[in-house]
């Protein structure tokens, strides 16, 4: 699976500062439930509905601290089963942001204010833009540096070393 | 311009030169570990590596250890299960294997000799910043890492900024890392070293012995940290030496080092702390806090569950009772702790005082383990690192956290007590 991380497009969904992925979208409390079952629930504690209406190909905007203390790379598979094309958060806790990379799924820090939940956004990877035209919304960053890109187009770490054994 | 430990520790194992905070760099590293909460879904993505391409090995997997610690004993069977699949792995591909009772992770990995100053560790759990005690870049990943590391001995890193933490001055007895730690998460707050790395420098961390030292290391992870740094002295030297670790490449910060903050503690007029409940950052001087109920007393964890801990204890209960409707369980970090504090008859005085004492693991810290649920309205204080809300399964309960003196000292009196008002309250470690 490889990504095309030039341009990524989809629908808004709004989770607030502080969610812990752990927490509502893992089972680390639900032992024994699988990630197509928490897939199903996920983020309904703070978010009730969410689950239910998210669309493959949405856009989660949230919060500050975005996956704070949150170790499980579960999250990820989670989010990947709901169909989540990227993130978009001020700041990401470490280990999230490092395992959302490593499975493939494009996260970009980006001020989100102003962005509401159903917002067309578009995410430009490459360049570090985020932008919600019908709001005027562009929003320049920082961009991931070429070798987090490289994960990232080749679906993650895995099928990254599968490609490049040597890392190169 | 000068470079922080941890750019150089990075640095030197990408390319031979230190980094620059912010830099992406693919490091070989020295040694990784998965343990058995999280080595389920580690297994996992190994086979997906493997899957379709029948060529790839994993050269590296003498470098690792897997660790039967949450789970030990068992006590589901899915985490039995866990296990038969860890040791079946470990004995096919030759990693080291730390079964049921051999300890938690973070303890016997520095004890077993798996790392040395100027390494760079991984390991599947966020307290793996446990390693920077001894002057080793640790830092927590998932099973993705692990197999990357299995199969390549490298890893991609981005360098992280470094706060520096200065204490200055021993503390006083009946003070541990353990209040300095807490100090620092109500002064940061948790997380406030999200992303960053921290390096523990000054004449209050020379002062302390290894165990607290550890703890130091250890409890970063509370505070968001990617790694936390200590300088390689004497002491180390002669711990990993003696632990049969291999030769020390001791990494220190150059003097012109660009940090993101620098602190000052005074620490040698620090007084314990606690954590009040729900909230690591929630941090109190122990004197505000005097009096408050308790009915749980916990010493153990891969936070304080070493050798020193278990002397406060056994030095403040020598004799005493727990107090009335107090219940105290001490889990050792290791069975090499186990072992000398029975040697020392500490066992004995814990016992004979109303405590109970449990076999090496991750025990009391959290619900999983399957070794202590609380009640509903109970107050627990325990050494552990983190007291959210139902991290002992029971939201209705409260957690609080302290040194092993606090803990004791409460333990001894049933209400939340300064162990420096009680006798044996002052014993201090050998440094």
């Amino acid at each position: 699976m490889s990504l095309n991380i030039e341009l990524i497009r989809g629908s808004a969904r709004i989770l607030g500062d502080e969610v812990s992925t752990d927490i509502h979208c893992s089972s680390k409390y639900l032992p024994g439930k699988d990630t197509a079952y928490i897939a199903l629930h996920a983020f309904e504690q703070i978010a009730p509905g969410f689950a239910n209406a998210f669309q493959t190909g949405d856009i989660i905007v949230a919060g500050a601290n975005f996956g704070i203390n949150s170790s499980r790379e579960q999250a990820i598979h989670v989010m990947q089963k709901m169909g989540v094309a990227a993130i978009v958060a001020p700041s990401f806790g470490r280990q999230f942001f490092r395992n959302a990379i490593n499975n493939g799924l494009p996260v970009i820090e980006c001020d989100v204010d102003g962005i509401a939940s159903g917002d067309a956004v578009s995410v430009d990877l490459t360049m570090g833009c985020v932008e919600v035209a019908a709001r005027q919304i562009k929003r320049q960053t920082t961009p991931l540096p070429p070798a987090i890109l490289s994960l990232l187009s080749a679906g993650g770490l895995i099928p990254y070393l599968q490609q490049y054994p040597k890392w190169q | 311009m000068g470079y922080t430990i941890a750019e150089k520790i990075l640095g030197q194992h990408a390319n031979g030169q230190p980094a620059k905070a912010g830099d992406i760099v693919v490091a070989a590293v020295d040694f990784a570990m998965m343990h058995d909460a999280r080595a389920g879904n580690a297994l996992q993505m190994i086979e997906k590596l493997k899957t379709g391409n029948a060529n790839i090995q994993l050269p590296y997997v003498k470098q690792t250890a897997l660790v039967l610690d949450h789970y030990s004993p068992p006590p589901t069977i899915e985490a039995a299960n866990t296990h038969v699949a860890m040791r079946a792995f470990a004995d096919h591909h030759g990693a080291h294997l730390y079964d049921v009772g051999d300890g938690i992770c973070h303890q016997v990995l520095p004890e077993g000799g798996h790392l040395t100053s100027g390494d760079l560790v991984v390991g599947t759990d966020t307290h793996s910043t446990t390693y920077g005690a001894f002057n080793a870049f640790g830092t927590g990943v998932e099973g993705t890492d692990v197999a990357a590391v299995m199969m390549t001995g490298r890893l991609w890193f981005r360098v992280p900024e470094t706060i520096r933490i200065e204490l200055n001055g021993p503390l006083q007895a009946g003070v541990w890392a353990k209040d300095v730690t807490l100090h620092m998460l109500g002064r940061l707050g948790a997380e406030g070293a999200n992303y960053q790395a921290l390096e523990y420098c000054g004449s209050g961390v020379s002062a302390m012995a290894i165990d607290d030292r550890m703890t130091l290391a250890n409890h970063a992870a509370e505070l968001g940290a990617k790694a936390a740094l200590l300088e390689s002295d004497d002491k180390t030297v002669a711990w990993l030496k003696a632990h049969g670790a291999a030769t020390p490449r001791p990494v220190f910060a150059d003097s012109d080092a660009s940090y993101s903050q620098r602190i000052v503690i005074d620490s040698a007029a620090l007084a314990p702390q606690v954590a009040r409940q729900h909230r690591v950052d929630d941090v109190v001087s122990v004197t505000e806090v005097v009096g408050q109920k308790i009915q749980v007393a916990l010493i153990g964890t891969c936070t304080n569950g070493r050798l020193d801990d278990i002397r406060q204890a056994a030095a403040i209960l020598k004799g005493q009772r727990l107090a009335r409707g107090v219940r105290m369980i001490v889990t050792p970090a290791s069975r090499a702790i186990y072992l000398a504090a029975m040697k020392e008859g500490l066992f004995e005085i814990l016992t004979a005082a109303g405590a109970s004492v449990e076999a090496a693991g991750c025990g009391t810290c959290v619900n999983i383990t399957g070794h202590y649920i609380s009640g509903d309205d109970q107050v627990v204080i325990s050494t552990a690192n983190r007291n959210f809300k139902g991290r002992l399964g029971n939201p209705q309960s409260q957690i609080w956290l302290g040194s092993a003196a606090t803990v004791a000292a409460s333990a001894l009196t049933g209400i939340i007590t300064d162990a420096r008002t009680v006798a044996g309250g002052n014993w201090r470690a050998a440094a």
